[in-house]
């Protein structure tokens, strides 16, 4: 009896250990080829671009602003002849 | 007077305790230790705290708090030989409740229908990051090696005749250093040593910090635990980057459950639920509400449940036997050989491969995440500051979880219908 049960203890040991070692090399061969194929075919991560576009305006809108003084600014300096072209933050 | 005090003593737990020649004693010390481990070492406590608390009113005579082990047939005898049930699987829920108390109720509903260790896996896989074992996917063969210790333990249990295969398939699923995966392999094998098994199983979990650097250290020199995975790296970068990781993590446990259902369809109770809470994860803003039900709420009741009625399984009549001792011994050993065998597979491969590789990697073969990946770290860094291997550890960590869960399911499949 007890040698059967060592037999198929020897049995398992083996078919275990061989059924692991393959599950574990499938899921590393899986995920090489996952990665290559993701790699391949949508290599950029989508990110949203709706708080960067939001931020953007906020910017836009301040700039709106200071642009309008700034181009008032001017325009009294240089009576009227004189524009805006580029606005840098010091 | 006397027959008042008398009647009054008989009434108390202590007229039991006394009768049982301490036996009832040392079960309180006993839960009382892995109280103390739990509050004060912080060992495991979200585990170790609830079973230590369920082996303590599991324990008081009278209090019909311990959970009753059915014979194959169902029928289920007190420690004096009386006949509580004929055939638990015949009894309505309220029925066990009723007649066996509380705890009986809550073990046969969750524990013995096998119901909680997928659940718990399912919070496992919602906490996981696969991550670090995509970025070195080589390195997680070493989770298929550290499982050795299993059918290690297997063949020397059967050969020592104390232990049934199917007995001897329990105990050594200990080595697999994953509590859900030992209970749910035990429920399905050997059910009435679900008590000493979970016990031993979870507390050598707790015990890794003690284990994993003893091993390493009757198995590694100074030179191997100096090698540094980063200046490896450097030396021979990685061929696969990836550049959408986002996509890779959604693709991977819905590629992984497939692969692994057709294979072994014995293990996707464990590795199914797991992909499945690590899918909700990766989704992210779509799926949080349920990520967050099940990596919180389903996994905390989960928790509380299975430690308390695998605390409770442990009686004085299921605990204290010889079996357990063997048990207890064996469970060591599994461990132990896990460990030894993920480090002898990467001292194999150094001998192949160019590119140096940790023996610590393959320390952390075997589950216990990420327990077993920070002890590690801690060996490293204690060798050479600069030196972190925890990435590259939790990838053969994550690993080894597939590689015990799939243990598991060859040891059910093959094991589960056969009659002894």
């Amino acid at each position: 009896m007890i040698t059967n049960d060592i037999f198929g203890a020897l049995q398992l040991m083996v078919v275990g250990m061989l059924t692991v070692f393959c599950i574990l090399l499938i899921v590393i061969g899986l995920g090489t080829l996952l990665i290559k194929l993701v790699n391949k075919y949508a290599p950029e991560e989508v990110t949203s671009q709706k708080p960067v576009a939001a931020a953007q305006s906020a910017v836009q809108q301040v700039d709106a602003t200071v642009k309008a003084v700034i181009d008032a600014v001017v325009a009294q300096i240089t009576g009227g002849k004189g524009h805006t072209e580029k606005i840098t933050k010091l | 007077m006397e027959e008042i005090f008398n009647n009054l003593y008989q009434m108390t737990a202590f007229s039991d305790i006394v009768a049982s020649n301490g036996t009832y004693i040392i079960m309180y010390l006993l839960a009382f230790v892995l109280l103390y481990l739990g509050i004060v070492k912080h060992f495991e406590p979200l585990l170790l705290i609830p079973i230590a608390f369920g082996v303590l009113i599991a324990n008081f005579p009278g209090g019909d708090m311990g959970v009753y082990q059915a014979d194959e047939t169902g029928r289920i005898v007190d420690a004096s030989g009386k006949v509580l049930a004929e055939n638990i699987w015949d009894m309505s829920l309220p029925a066990i409740a009723h007649d066996l108390g509380l705890m009986n109720f809550l073990y046969y509903m969750l524990i013995k229908t096998g119901f909680l260790p997928p659940v718990i896996f399912m919070g496992v896989g919602a906490l996981t990051d696969f991550g670090p074992m995509l970025r070195n996917l080589r390195l997680s063969i070493f989770g298929a090696a550290a499982q050795l210790g299993i059918f290690a333990v297997l063949l020397v249990a059967v050969g020592s005749g104390f232990f049934n295969i199917k007995e001897a398939a329990s105990l050594g699923i200990i080595g697999g250093a994953d509590g859900p995966t030992a209970i749910f392999t035990t429920i399905k094998l050997a059910p009435h040593l679900l008590a000493p098994i979970a016990i031993a199983a979870y507390s050598y979990m707790a015990l890794v910090p003690v284990i994993i650097p003893l091993v390493v250290k009757l198995t590694c020199s100074e030179k191997e635990l100096r090698i540094n995975m980063k200046e490896q790296d450097k030396l021979f970068p990685p061929t696969n980057k990836m550049k959408n990781e986002k996509v890779i993590k959604i693709i991977f446990p819905i590629a992984v459950t497939t692969i692994v259902a057709l294979l072994v369809p014995t293990a996707v109770s464990l590795i199914g639920m797991l992909m499945f809470g690590n899918l909700l994860k990766e989704i992210g803003s779509d799926t949080s509400r349920l990520f967050d039900t099940i990596s919180n709420s389903i996994m905390n009741t989960a928790t509380v449940f299975l430690g308390l009625c695998v605390g409770a399984t442990m009686t004085v009549q299921a605990f204290l036997n010889w079996t357990t001792i063997g048990i207890v011994i064996g469970g060591f050993f599994a461990f132990g050989l896990s460990i030894a065998s993920g480090i002898f597979m990467v001292k194999i491969t150094n001998l192949f491969s160019k590119k140096k590789i940790n023996p610590l990697i393959g320390a952390t073969g075997l589950s216990a995440v990420p327990m077993a990946s920070r002890v590690c770290n801690e060996i490293s860094t204690k060798y050479d500051p600069k030196n972190h291997v925890l990435n590259y550890c939790m990838s053969s960590n994550v690993s080894g979880v597939i590689g015990s869960a799939v243990a598991a399911g060859v040891l059910i499949s093959f094991l589960q219908n056969i009659t002894l």
